[in-house]
């Protein structure tokens, strides 16, 4: 799957040995315009970007659509319980979120992600109503630390609502190992309609004695026939105790909102073997109550402190730095830099900007959350 | 008082004039989206097939006909390259899009001159000091005189064949306008420094040179002088062109200039005022928008040079209006008339001129009535 990656570099390492052959390359080639051309062949045949096609799409549950991607020779691998990073074009603009996908059995390149519709949810909303089979969508590299530690040993998952997808993924991988060791999964939702994979998960369950899935509804009435593996309530010591009596053997893992993951994290810590706990990131929203806000600079590895506010560019030179700049009026573009966290304002519009990887004219911009900027 | 065509603005109509520029602008950006994707990846498309069209057509360049199709081609191919798309793109225009291929601070244009050495004489210089004397170096590039504010040199008795030089070599003359070569003659900057400073610039040419004159001539094979032929023809009609546009941008008969005390504590009306007394159009059809870049609407582009430059033709009906109300000078004409009125400008002021009026006042300071 990697191969190609490779030999592209080890070919551009063989051309920067010979000076004339890359003087001539460089002055004909661009990746751009070979992209350009082979997408015309094939949309996602690409000299070095990552990109997938949509070929298949489902209704996984109320809300939640399956998407299945196959993705070219430049994308690069993930372990199960990771995220990837998927960036669509909407309304002419790029958006990035962060999607846990499922590698799908026997088939090379080919995973699927499940996204469910959020209110507000622009990337999300997009995925679930305007995605069509044929359409190409970029990939980021693979990040997170929750994959499976070790086949034998025993884990407790715990997921909520659309926190389930990295769940999926590792049980399958579990699954995929000889299904050695121990899964418990328990699997909150608002409502039955909301969960995903139940048919999966059922066969799994009749296959596998050492794998357990509990559901947990929280805005559903109890059922009048009890059904031992169905709770309807939210995440407690108690629930735990029914669920999983034997907590002090298992490794936890939790996946969901934020508060959801500490809650978890919270029960599950002091007993659990060991905790690794993945929360949706929301993005940073900006406090008008804050005086000062950090400034995290990537490239110069720095974290200064500056007033809300302010201009960007004048706060950073006050901290003694020089970030290149040119006009100071927000029209040469020269200070503009890629803001990879936090809001901004526009000084003279007051337009607030909570895009992850925009761009950012700094000397026409104030923080108004904490920031990180590629500086 | 001045010769300006405009009326004198005090600062308080100034901060008005700002405000009605700027709501302009802020309609023009909260509409920024599909249109804008869609028009720009058209140009990227167009410039592509174009180039792609023009290359193949020298190659049969034994049939005269494709030769000469091939070199107009080419050429024009060239142009919309560098105008439409790299200029208005490096000036961060689609930046908002987040596409990579589209960014304003890495894109690099088919021309011997460095992205990064524009990006700061272009967009930084030219567009923050406009028809500044002694802060823009686009009046007239240190070669030509062109408003009598200049100190007359018996040096610019040859302007007007330099002129004719500069315009078939303009892409030479853009790609080391930031090396300062004046210095490096005047002894004021040592070889060492200049080589290192030239490097970038050294392996751009270098490149273009081996793509256009080594390259596509070699794999013509027994076309090769025809390809060698088309090939330098075109990259000289997209010099005169660019050269002639730009040009009429600024150095029409009633374009203005300033002296650097212009920008004491200048005021954002101001710089605005300054853009449109310093800029002129050119009026003209669709086509000829696309071909000079839209820059046939220098004014809005002054104005505006981040909001992509399709736009500028629906908002120069604001700004029209705008300059009316406020008594400011809306400079447009024909291509023909503009660019005769450059050519007058480029040979009077060979010879030695005088200001006539004080074109160079200091529009900041209050008038009193």
């Amino acid at each position: 799957m990697y191969n190609n990656y490779q030999s592209v570099k080890m070919w551009e390492h063989t051309l920067n040995q010979n000076a004339p052959l890359q003087t001539l390359i460089q002055s004909v080639f661009s990746p751009t315009a070979f992209d350009f051309w082979a997408s015309h062949l094939n949309p996602t045949w690409s000299w070095q970007r990552p990109l997938a096609r949509i070929v298949a799409r489902r209704i996984a549950a109320k809300d939640c659509v399956t998407l299945t991607l196959k993705s070219n020779r430049h994308a690069q691998p993930f372990l199960a319980g990771q995220h990837i990073n998927l960036t669509i074009e909407i309304n002419g603009v790029r958006y990035t979120r962060s999607y846990s996908p499922s590698l799908l059995p026997d088939q090379n390149r080919v995973f699927t992600i499940t996204v469910k519709r959020m209110s507000g949810g622009k990337v999300s909303n997009w995925l679930c109503e305007q995605t069509q089979i044929g359409q190409v969508i970029e990939l980021g590299a693979a990040f997170g630390d929750m994959t499976l530690s070790s086949v034998y040993q025993k884990h407790v998952f715990l997921a909520a609502g659309s926190g389930i997808t990295p769940f999926l993924s590792l049980i399958r991988e579990w699954v995929a190992q000889g299904a050695l060791g121990d899964v418990t999964l328990i699997y909150w939702a608002k409502t039955k309609a909301e969960l995903c994979f139940i048919d999966e998960f059922s066969a799994l369950t009749a296959q596998y004695a050492n794998l357990q899935i509990h559901y947990a509804l929280t805005q559903e009435q109890p059922s009048q026939v009890p059904q031992t593996h169905i709770a309807y309530e939210r995440l407690s010591q108690r629930l735990l105790e029914t669920f999983v009596p034997d907590l002090n053997q298992r490794v936890a893992y939790a996946c969901g909102p934020a508060g959801f993951v500490e809650q978890a994290r919270l029960l599950t810590q002091e007993q659990a073997k060991d905790f690794y706990g993945e929360a949706f990131s929301l993005p940073l929203v900006a406090n008008d109550s804050l005086e000062s806000v950090n400034i995290h600079l990537t490239k110069s590895n720095r974290t200064i402190r500056v007033a809300s506010g302010q201009p960007l560019l004048a706060a950073l030179e006050a901290q003694g730095l020089k970030p290149a700049s040119g006009c100071r009026m927000g029209i040469c573009n020269t200070c503009v830099c890629t803001k990879q966290a936090g809001t901004t304002e526009h000084i003279l519009t007051q337009a607030r900007d909570h895009e992850a990887g925009s761009s950012v004219r700094i000397c026409i911009s104030s923080a108004r959350s904490d920031l990180t900027l590629d500086l | 008082m001045t010769s300006s065509l405009s009326r004198h603005l005090n600062a308080e109509e100034l901060d008005q004039f700002a405000a009605e520029i700027d709501a302009l602008r802020a309609t023009a950006m909260a509409d920024l989206g599909e249109k804008d994707a869609t028009y720009i990846r058209k140009i990227v498309k167009a410039v592509r097939y174009s180039n792609a069209i023009s290359r193949g057509l020298l190659m049969a360049s034994f049939f005269p006909p494709a030769w000469v199709a091939g070199t107009a081609l080419l050429g024009a191919s060239k142009i919309l390259e560098n105008m439409e798309l790299g200029h208005n793109v490096m000036h961060g225009q689609y930046d908002w899009m987040g596409d990579p291929t589209l960014n304003g601070k890495t894109f690099e244009w088919d021309i011997v001159g460095t992205g990064d050495h524009w990006r700061k004489t272009h967009n930084y210089m030219h567009h923050t000091y406009t028809n500044i004397k002694g802060m823009d170096d686009d009046i007239g590039y240190g070669v030509i005189r062109l408003f009598p504010e200049q100190r007359w040199k018996p040096f610019f008795l040859g302007q007007p064949l330099y002129a004719v030089i500069f315009a078939l070599l303009f892409q030479w003359g853009v790609a080391v306008q930031e090396l300062r070569l004046g210095l490096l003659f005047k002894g004021k900057k040592t070889m060492e420094e200049f080589k290192v400073e030239f490097e970038p610039t050294k392996r751009k040419m270098i490149r273009q040179l081996v793509k256009d004159y080594v390259f596509f001539p070699l794999i013509a094979g027994p076309m090769f002088l025809p390809v060698f032929a088309g090939n330098f023809i075109a990259n000289g009609i997209r010099n005169v062109w660019t050269f002639s546009i730009i040009f009429c941008g600024h150095f029409t008969q009633d374009a203005e200039i300033f002296p650097k005390s212009v920008l004491q504590d200048e005021s954002r009306g101001h710089w605005y005022m300054r853009q449109i007394r310093g800029s002129s159009n050119l009026t003209g059809g669709k086509l000829f928008n696309i071909m000079s870049g839209n820059l046939s609407h220098q004014i809005e582009h002054h104005l505006f040079p981040d909001v992509p430059a399709w736009r500028y033709e629906g908002l120069s009906v604001g700004i029209k209006d705008i300059c009316q109300r406020y008594g400011q000078h809306y400079n447009e004409g024909s291509f023909i008339r503009q660019l005769s009125q450059v050519g007058w400008r480029i040979l009077r002021h060979a010879l030695p001129s005088k200001v006539k009026q004080p074109k160079l006042v200091n529009t900041n300071t209050a008038i009193t009535a």
